[in-house]
């Protein structure tokens, strides 16, 4: 008899879906495709970024609640870990909530492919991020994922003691263009490894910090001086914000501690560049995801 | 891939001029003259060229980590931090993650002065214009077609040589509008753009997905003489048959802050396979900046 996860409609990874108040409902298929998936988050103030909105690696971490969790639904009995995640962001900026609509784009006997569309429903409907996501197709052994069809799930409440984004992810700054994840264990998706919307967050906050770091160092890629301030709280590295962001989940992160080791490639226009390599320290370093987060000027 | 006949003499890669060379068991080096048909409004060399420049680096070393399997692009993403100039621009990519079904490919996009390998050191460790990624869908069992019996083994220098382009590089795509508003185009499937498996070359269907960007762009009301900086590209399904027709939806513009300038545009586009029962077959977002303000893309 193997472990049976009895979801409800809720996401596997429910501690993160809760902390962004993440809804869910299903929309069934019209003429005998794939189910589509559609999510609503709030913009609550203790999650936003420099831009004034959601900040990106909340945003991803919504979806790839949504995108994931379409993907596993279309293969069941099987289920599914992200691979690739390629985001492009169009507003920094949103009054919320936001919604998030998942369609499939492609299943395959080993990998599915997810498009996602964000809008701010509170300005219009107005294009937030558009996102292609791809995910690996696994035999999910003795863990099954048993769901009541169409998956519908409330807004949870907001959290009487909210904490700030860094907080939630346990996110810290190490020196230079380092940054650190605890890997705790509500960061944890069904299979015991990191979510990858955490990975997200980390890219996020550590490519900020990175470009803070290289201009308090001369701008010579390294990232060796000093985050301005302590590159944390409402605005992360006061002024600058992701915006565009390509994670390739390489590895899973099961042991942690993870540290996210930046380099600035480049930029121009207010818009720098920066490659992310994630690693899990306590996995002997091995390289576990690889990123690049377009870092903007707010 | 420069191996059992590929490309045929008449083919875009020939008239490229892409020359190749393999540094490394795992590392690739691919090298292009930045020539005036080949480069965008700000003078840097077309980011959907540079897509096929890296497609190629990518695709070699995915050939050499794969072997004996076949494997297929499955992703690619180009993110410029600058115009590539020239006067010649190289790619120079890495395994970074070889799986039991994926394999991942990162490739920096730098300028150098000259060609061969000299050119390569001198440069050195110079910033790049760009970085990329790819992955490639590893089908384990599969040869490659190119390389007939043999596996798909390359030399470790090779060139493609052709009489060269006698226009801008778009010309050679023989694009037509398919709609009023811009951003739809046409593209024939034809032997010149084609991979060695038959289907259209990833490049040229970034290549396609750039221009019919910038179309929508235009046909949204913005200034003429963006340049696209960003690619993400998904491969869903091969572009066989043909035409190749595109579906865009300009998102409009990022951020509010004085560093985006407001000029940036973002847009998505859809290619279809219109002679393979109108099937989906790429999706690629784009980003781009405009030389001037931008008009409020569509909600």
């Amino acid at each position: 008899m193997g472990d049976v996860i009895r979801t409800d409609g809720v996401d596997p990874g429910r501690n993160v879906g809760e902390y962004f108040r993440l809804q869910r409902w299903e929309i069934p298929p019209v003429n005998g495709g794939l189910s589509e998936l559609a999510g609503r988050a709030p913009v609550d103030d203790h999650q936003r970024g420099a831009g004034g909105g959601l900040r990106t690696g909340g945003l991803l971490t919504s979806v790839d609640s949504i995108g994931g969790m379409l993907a596993g639904l279309s293969v069941q009995p099987q289920w599914i870990v992200t691979t690739s995640m390629m985001a492009t962001v169009t507003r920094l900026s949103h009054r919320g909530p936001l919604r998030l609509h998942a369609r499939v784009l492609r299943r395959g006997r080993n990998a599915v492919v997810t498009g996602l569309d964000v809008v701010d429903e509170g300005n219009r409907d107005l294009p937030v991020a558009s996102v292609t996501m791809t995910s690996a197709v696994l035999d999910p052994g003795n863990m099954q994922h048993h769901f009541d069809r169409p998956i519908r799930s409330a807004m949870p409440p907001p959290s009487p003691n909210p904490q700030g984004i860094e907080e939630f992810f346990g996110i810290e700054a190490g020196a230079g263009a380092v940054t650190h994840l605890d890997l705790a264990d509500h960061l944890r998706n069904p299979w015991g490894i990191l979510h990858g919307g955490a990975v997200a967050t980390l890219a996020d906050v550590a490519a900020c910090r990175a470009v803070a770091a290289d201009r308090a160092g001369g701008g010579n890629g390294s990232g060796d001086g000093t985050a301005d301030g302590d590159g944390r709280g409402r605005g992360g590295a006061g002024g600058l914000a992701a915006g565009d962001m390509v994670i390739h989940y390489l590895r899973p992160s099961r042991v942690g501690p993870v540290e996210a080791r930046c380099k600035v490639i480049g930029g121009q226009d207010g818009r720098t560049l920066v490659r992310v390599a994630v690693h899990d320290v306590g996995a002997d370093h091995r390289l576990v995801d690889l990123a690049s987060v377009a870092v903007v000027e707010v | 891939m420069g191996a059992a006949g590929y490309p045929p003499e008449r083919h875009l890669l020939s008239d490229l001029g892409i020359e190749a060379e393999s540094i490394a068991e795992s590392d690739t080096v691919a090298r292009i003259r930045a020539t005036p048909h080949i480069v965008a409004a700000d003078g840097g060399v077309r980011a959907g060229v540079l897509a096929t420049l890296v497609d190629l680096v990518g695709g070699s070393e995915a050939i050499r980590a794969a072997r004996p399997d076949r494997m297929v692009t499955a992703d690619l993403t180009l993110q410029m931090v600058r115009p590539a100039v020239g006067p010649f621009v190289e790619a120079r990519g890495r395994v970074v993650r070889r799986g039991r079904t994926t394999l991942v490919i990162e490739a920096g996009v730098f300028d150098v002065s000259g060609e061969g390998s000299q050119a390569t050191a001198d440069a050195g460790d110079a910033p790049p214009a760009a970085w990329a990624t790819m992955t490639f869908a590893i089908h384990a069992g599969n040869q490659s077609k190119a390389s007939g019996d043999e596996g798909p083994r390359l030399p470790a220098r090779w060139s493609f040589t052709g009489a060269g382009l006698e226009g801008p590089v778009v010309d050679a795509l023989s694009l037509s509008e398919t709609g009023a508003g811009g951003g739809e185009v046409s593209m024939p499937v034809r032997e010149y753009l084609l991979n060695s498996f038959g289907a259209v070359q990833g490049g040229v269907m970034a290549l396609l997905g750039e221009v019919a960007a910038l179309r929508a762009f235009e046909g949204a009301g913005g200034p003429g003489g963006a340049v696209v900086t960003d690619l993400q590209v998904a491969y869903l399904a091969t572009g066989r048959v043909g035409p190749i027709v595109s579906r865009t939806r300009v998102l409009g513009t990022c951020g509010d802050g004085p560093g985006t300038g407001g000029s940036r545009w973002n847009a998505v586009v859809e290619l279809f396979d219109e002679g393979d029962g109108g099937r989906l077959a790429t999706v690629i977002n784009v980003g781009a900046v405009s030389p001037g303000p931008p008009a409020e893309g569509p909600a």
